[in-house]
This record gives C-alpha cells, sequence and structure tokens, in this order.
C-alpha cells in the first residue's frame, strides 16, 4: 500500500466568509471559492476544502464539536486501492466512487478518502544557506531575503489528531494500512509515517477523552526557516493569533510555528522536517516542554533601538 | 489614608455593539481582556482558555473571538465554546471549566475600566 500522504482535508464550518478570509492570508490558493466554500490549496494541488457545516454533500460529522469531515489520503496507483479496498472491507464498509476513490471511516469513525494522489510534483528550491567551511548555498550578489519575497506553503505535511485511544490508532494503522511509527511522545502518543513518504510524520495522534475526539492541528510545509519566519510574521502582524512558536521541534527537527483558525483547529507552518527509511528506530520522550522543542520564541512587533529611552515600535501599516 | 488607584481604560462602550466582541490589552499582563456586549450588558472575561494551564489565546484574529453563528464565545484552539453570560465550557476541549471572569466599571464618560487589577499572568 503506497499511501503518500493527506492530499486535502476537508471540514465543514459555521463561517465560510472567515474561514476564506483565514485560509486566503495563510497563503493557500482560492480555487472555484464560492460563499458555500471550496478548495485551497497549496503549491503543489494538496490543501484544504471547506463546506458549511449543514452541507448534505459533506461525510457525517463526528459526535464533537470538530469540524473535520473528511481526511483524503494521496496513494500512488490504482492498484494501492485496490489492495485497500481489500484490506479495509474485511470489516467496514468501503465504497467505491465513480472516479476510482475509495471512502470508508477509520478505527476512530474519522471519515477517509483514498485516491491515487492530485498533487503536483514541485520543482522548487530549497532554502539556500552561506555558512562558512562548506560551499556558498547562494551565488555572488544573491540575496538571502528581501521584501515581498514568496513565502507560500508548499504542500499539505500533516495532521494531528485527539483520539480515546492512541495505542488502538496506532495498530490500526500500521496493521491495516501500513504506516510506520517514527518516534512517540509518552504518553500522548505515536508519530506516524505512511509507506510511500519518508517524512518524519504525516500523523501524530494525542489521547484525549472520548469528548474532545476531533483534529488537533494540521500542517503545511514551507520552503526552509526563513520563509516559515516570514509567512508567520506576516500573518501575525496582519492580527492574525499565534498560538505557539516560532520554535524547532526536537522529533522530526521540524520548526514550527501554530496559529489559531475559525476551523476549530490550529494551523501549522513547518519547515525541514528529518527524512527515515526503515532502519529508523523509534525514540520516546516525554511530552515536556524540553521533550517536544529544541527552543521556543514568540512573536513581538519589530523594534529597533532608537534615540529615545524607548526604542522605536513599528507602526501598523509599516512595510516590510 | 487610603490611595486612589486609576485602573487602566479598556475601551469605549459604544466601541462594543450588540454580540461584538473587543480583545484589549492591559499593560503589563500577558493576556488581554475580552469585553462583550450580550443582552445589552458588558461582559469581561480573560482571554485565556482554561483547555492548558495559565490559559491560551482565543481569538482567530484581532477582536475576532465568537463562532460564526454568534452565539458563544469560543476559543478557536481547537473550537471549544463558552456560555457568553456564564463563562462555562459548553463543548470541546475545556469541557466542564469556565472562563475567568473579568469584574468592569463602567464609567460616566463611557469608559470601560477594571473594576480591580487583575491577579497574576504578568508579562514574563
Amino acid at each position: 500500500m503506497n499511501i503518500i500522504g493527506p492530499d486535502a482535508l476537508v471540514f465543514g464550518v459555521d463561517d465560510i466568509a472567515a474561514c476564506t478570509e483565514y485560509l486566503t492570508e495563510f497563503g493557500l490558493k482560492p480555487i472555484d471559492v464560492t460563499d458555500k466554500g471550496g478548495f485551497f490549496e497549496a503549491l503543489d494541488g494538496t490543501g484544504v476544502e471547506i463546506r458549511h457545516r449543514d452541507d448534505p454533500s459533506l461525510p457525517t460529522p463526528l459526535p464533537t464539536p470538530t469540524m473535520l469531515r473528511q481526511q483524503v489520503y494521496g496513494v500512488q496507483s490504482t492498484e494501492d486501492l485496490d489492495a485497500i479496498e481489500t484490506e479495509l472491507s474485511k470489516d467496514r464498509r468501503v465504497t467505491r466512487l465513480a472516479d476510482g476513490s475509495l471512502e470508508t471511516t477509520d478505527v476512530f469513525d474519522f471519515a477517509l478518502k483514498f485516491q491515487v494522489t492530485k498533487r503536483r510534483e514541485l520543482v522548487m528550491e530549497a532554502e539556500k544557506i552561506n555558512a562558512p567551511g562548506a560551499p556558498a548555498g547562494r551565488a555572488p550578489n544573491e540575496l538571502g531575503i528581501y521584501p515581498g519575497m514568496p513565502a507560500l506553503p508548499r504542500t499539505l505535511s500533516h495532521t494531528v489528531l485527539f483520539v480515546p485511544d492512541q495505542q488502538k490508532g496506532a495498530e490500526w494503522y500500521v496493521e491495516r494500512l501500513g504506516f510506520v511509527i517514527t518516534d512517540i511522545l509518552v504518553p500522548a502518543g505515536p508519530f506516524l509515517r505512511p509507506k510511500a513518504n519518508d517524512d518524519h510524520h504525516t500523523l501524530f495522534f494525542i489521547q484525549t477523552p472520548e469528548y474532545m475526539k476531533g483534529i488537533e492541528h494540521l500542517a503545511f510545509h514551507m520552503g526552509g526557516p526563513t520563509e516559515l519566519m516570514v509567512a508567520g510574521s506576516r500573518l501575525a502582524r496582519k492580527g492574525f493569533q499565534s498560538f505557539w512558536g516560532p520554535g524547532r521541534h526536537k522529533f522530526g527537527s521540524n520548526w514550527f510555528w501554530y496559529f489559531n483558525s475559525p476551523l476549530g483547529t490550529h494551523f501549522e507552518y513547518d519547515a525541514d522536517m528529518d527524512k527515515h527509511d526503515d532502519s529508523w528506530v523509534a525514540r520516546q520522550a516525554p511530552m515536556s516542554p524540553q521533550g517536544t522543542q529544541m527552543f521556543l520564541f514568540e512573536w513581538r512587533k519589530r523594534w529597533s533601538p532608537g534615540p529615545g529611552p524607548e526604542g522605536i515600535t513599528e507602526g501598523e501599516d509599516t512595510p516590510e | 489614608m487610603s490611595v486612589e488607584v486609576t485602573l487602566p481604560p479598556l475601551c469605549r462602550a459604544k466601541d462594543v455593539a450588540e454580540g461584538q466582541t473587543l480583545g484589549c490589552t492591559v499593560p503589563g499582563q500577558r493576556r488581554k481582556v475580552i469585553v462583550m456586549r450580550h443582552r445589552g450588558a458588558l461582559h469581561g472575561w480573560l482571554d485565556a482558555c482554561p483547555h492548558y494551564a495559565g490559559g491560551t489565546p482565543m481569538a482567530w484574529k484581532k477582536n475576532e473571538y465568537l463562532n460564526g453563528a454568534g452565539t458563544h464565545l469560543t476559543c478557536h484552539a481547537h473550537g471549544a465554546l463558552f456560555d457568553p453570560e456564564t463563562g462555562e465550557c459548553v463543548a470541546g476541549a475545556c469541557l466542564g471549566k469556565r472562563l475567568t471572569r473579568v469584574e468592569l466599571r463602567l464609567e460616566t464618560d463611557g469608559t470601560v475600566r477594571l473594576a480591580k487589577a487583575l491577579e497574576g499572568g504578568k508579562t514574563e
């Protein structure tokens, strides 16, 4: 089963206009978006779909306030869809849609969809840096940053779910869908990656009471830590609420910056995540400040020393 | 001898329309104060979702603290819903917990102030 990772996440929301503003400012491109919702895509075509929570086309909601209605996984080929259908049909209803995709539910009743991936191959450079002792990352006169530089989400990276039994969840995704546990935060739960993706994780569970079941956060990969800082700073400067970060996680090594959202979950920018193969041996660490992060900063308006005792803080409309 | 302490102004009453919220900064405090007008009355709540100890900020954007229907104060971290009159969490991650009420003082000129100093949560 060559599952690549999340192609899309589908939400049933209560404020289409607010979500449209949020997703657009986050850096996703609206595709056929109307007052009834639509799709917001990252540079590779992965992304987030929103509909009004009462839209009858949405999968059945969970019995909790979560707005997540479906996780859409991309796979490599139709043969992978056949293999998933054969496996999951053993004990649950699997519906084959006209386009060949599959709809079903996981062990916690989260709605899942599997499709031959719709993500486009990205051909882009990573953030380029110069460091003594290493070949120069940038050519002479090539600048590292400039006002207005692009800093857009490249691809949907991972999903984190509140689940009532992380052990049961890990077993189901490993045994039924071929996911691999890369690391474990104790007592929260495991980081998982599917077979056809070498990212440290595309899925993580946090064990919670049943009434919290739902999405905890989702993340998009950026082109590097500078893009992450630039995108997050632009969002914060416009008044969007930072929740956690910027910082750098230990497991996965990825930079992170989480923001609140009107979709009832955090949206995270991440960058520079570790890659793993099957020789990797999973580690364990406590779910603690030192277990989860190497360092943590908090955003503030730009400030500089100035002639007065308070220095100078940027105003509301200061250009980048 | 008593000393009259003037507590900081939060906003103007006329700036908070029915069913609207404002996130007001308090000098020296880490958390904002949410001022909401609900059924004509002004209510003050600490902008600190009780899901995690110490509380976390609840808006998705400056001054945006309500769900889409405008019926509940909402933590836009995980979508927890709070009764706008009692502060009680009625659904979501902090079920059974409640927001911290902030007593407000409405002055004759329409200025809304803290009725008493906030405890704890000072800027680190």
